[in-house]
């Protein structure tokens, strides 16, 4: 593991988790609390390619992913004064907003059958990138880049059936009980392996988590 | 501290995986827990991570342009009042909790807005051993409590042998200067003040009241009132839900 991390910048990636780079996230948001929407804008363009990849993973069709993408911005815009850095980068706060919009859209227009179709297709393979995407999209920012190789990587470390049921969860919003009906697994090795994932991805991703020097 | 029964629910409760009786039961728990807080906050750290395991998908050149113009047409929160919710959207509030019943509570779309409020709760509780008793307590009924819009919202537990409520307020703005909230129990249509209460400035409180021996309620409301509280709601209540009792 350790060796998975000498060739990621970890500096320039966890400066930008902090919002300690030139221009910090954080003092986008701030700039967004006071009303300018030219924030908004530096924020989106720093943070499109995570909150629309992420939409569509959850979504799966553009359209609507456009259209959680809009409203989450909006509420970030919105819900820019409520930004506390005490809980967490502005990334990861973007990211719940965007992710509970598409979930709260799919239960909207009734598709969770089709998530959960989508999840069974999806197999082995996950909902997440495979392992073979693991280069990265060019429009991201360079820090983004190395964030999404690490956290990509990460993932690919947890055995196969944790990190199916962490997938599950996060990607297709399915509860603890329903992914153990999906997987036709008993609900406590679907409960035991979500936490020993979740541990697991806990120390590999510590380099990247604030504060983490694991 | 790896014996300690609740942390096994942190995993899952921070993936958003839990059904909504454990959440709720572990977000009463987190209210009085530091151990599990910490362990949440780390665990939520790594779920803030998972979207980078997105696959990549290149947004379209419009949608920039799109985010820009919805946004214009949104003020930032903070700069408003919440305005107050006419009887008739109060009573449709109302209607709706009643006919969606318990599955009210179970609204997933106050999940991660409930965890984001509990998950770091720092509120100085007054009474925690009657919270959590309550909490706990095998007769503990509770009621969701939302008004016409998204926030704010509330929720409610009621152990009728403790003759106690705990709420938990989230995304509610403190009161005016002068004003304070006051929560009431609807019994047979007639309010009955339970106390009042404010939130902190970051719009969250838990609380626990003390409930009348003999009161039985079904409805419970919240409104705003002068400071000190009235003996009669003087203003329509804002958030409204019914109690759904645990027998």
């Amino acid at each position: 593991m350790q060796k998975t991390g000498s060739r990621v910048n970890f500096e320039a990636v966890l400066a930008n988790q902090q919002g300690q780079s030139r221009a910090p996230d954080g003092a986008l948001v701030a700039r967004m609390s006071a009303g300018d929407d030219r924030a908004l804008g530096e924020l989106y363009d720093r943070h499109e390619s995570m909150a629309y990849a992420l939409a569509v993973a959850i979504v799966a069709e553009r359209a609507d992913a456009e259209e959680v993408v809009a409203d989450a911005f909006g509420q970030a815009w919105r819900t820019a004064p409520q930004f506390d850095p005490g809980r967490g980068s502005v990334a990861a706060w973007l990211a719940t907003i965007t992710r509970t919009r598409a979930l709260d859209l799919l239960r909207a227009r009734g598709r969770r059958a089709r998530a959960l179709e989508r999840a069974a297709q999806a197999g082995t393979d996950g909902l997440a990138a495979p392992l073979a995407e693991m280069a990265v999209a060019p429009d991201r920012g360079a820090e983004q880049q190395e964030a999404t190789r690490f956290v990509r990587r990460c993932l690919a470390e947890l055995p196969e059936p944790q990190r199916r049921v962490i997938e599950l969860a996060y990607f297709a919003g399915l509860t603890h009980t329903e992914i153990a009906a999906e997987l036709q697994e008993p609900l406590g090795t679907v409960k035991t392996r979500m936490r020993a994932g979740m541990e697991k991805l806990r120390g590999l991703l510590a380099p990247l988590l604030a504060g983490g020097g694991a | 501290m790896t014996d300690h029964r609740w942390l096994e629910f942190a995993a899952p409760y921070a993936l958003g995986a839990l059904s909504g009786d454990e959440q709720a039961t572990f977000e009463a728990h987190l209210a009085t827990c530091s151990t599990c807080r910490a362990e949440l906050q780390a665990l939520r750290d790594v779920t803030g991570l998972l979207a980078h395991a997105a696959p990549d998908a290149i947004p379209p050149g419009g949608l920039r342009d799109r985010v820009l113009r919805e946004a214009r047409t949104l003020r930032p929160l903070g700069t408003r009042r919440a305005a107050a919710v006419s009887w008739l959207a109060a009573a449709a509030c109302l209607i709706l909790a009643l006919g969606l019943g318990y599955g009210y509570l179970r609204e997933r779309a106050a999940r991660d807005q409930a965890s984001r409020a509990l998950a770091t709760a720092r509120d100085a509780l007054a009474a925690r051993d009657s919270l959590v008793a309550t909490l706990l307590a095998p007769d503990v009924g509770s009621a969701a409590l939302a008004g016409a819009g998204r926030p704010p919202s509330a929720r409610l537990f009621w152990s009728p042998s403790r003759h106690r409520i705990v709420i938990a307020v989230y995304h509610l703005p403190p009161a005016a200067a002068g004003r304070t909230y006051q929560l009431w129990a609807i019994a047979q249509g007639k309010p009955v003040s339970l106390g009042i209460f404010n939130t902190a400035p970051d719009g969250r409180l838990t609380a626990a009241m003390v409930v009348p021996p003999d009161l039985k309620f079904e409805v419970t409301a919240v409104t705003d009132e002068p400071a000190g509280g009235s003996a009669q709601p003087t203003q329509q209540p804002f958030l409204i839900g019914k109690v759904t009792r645990a027998d």
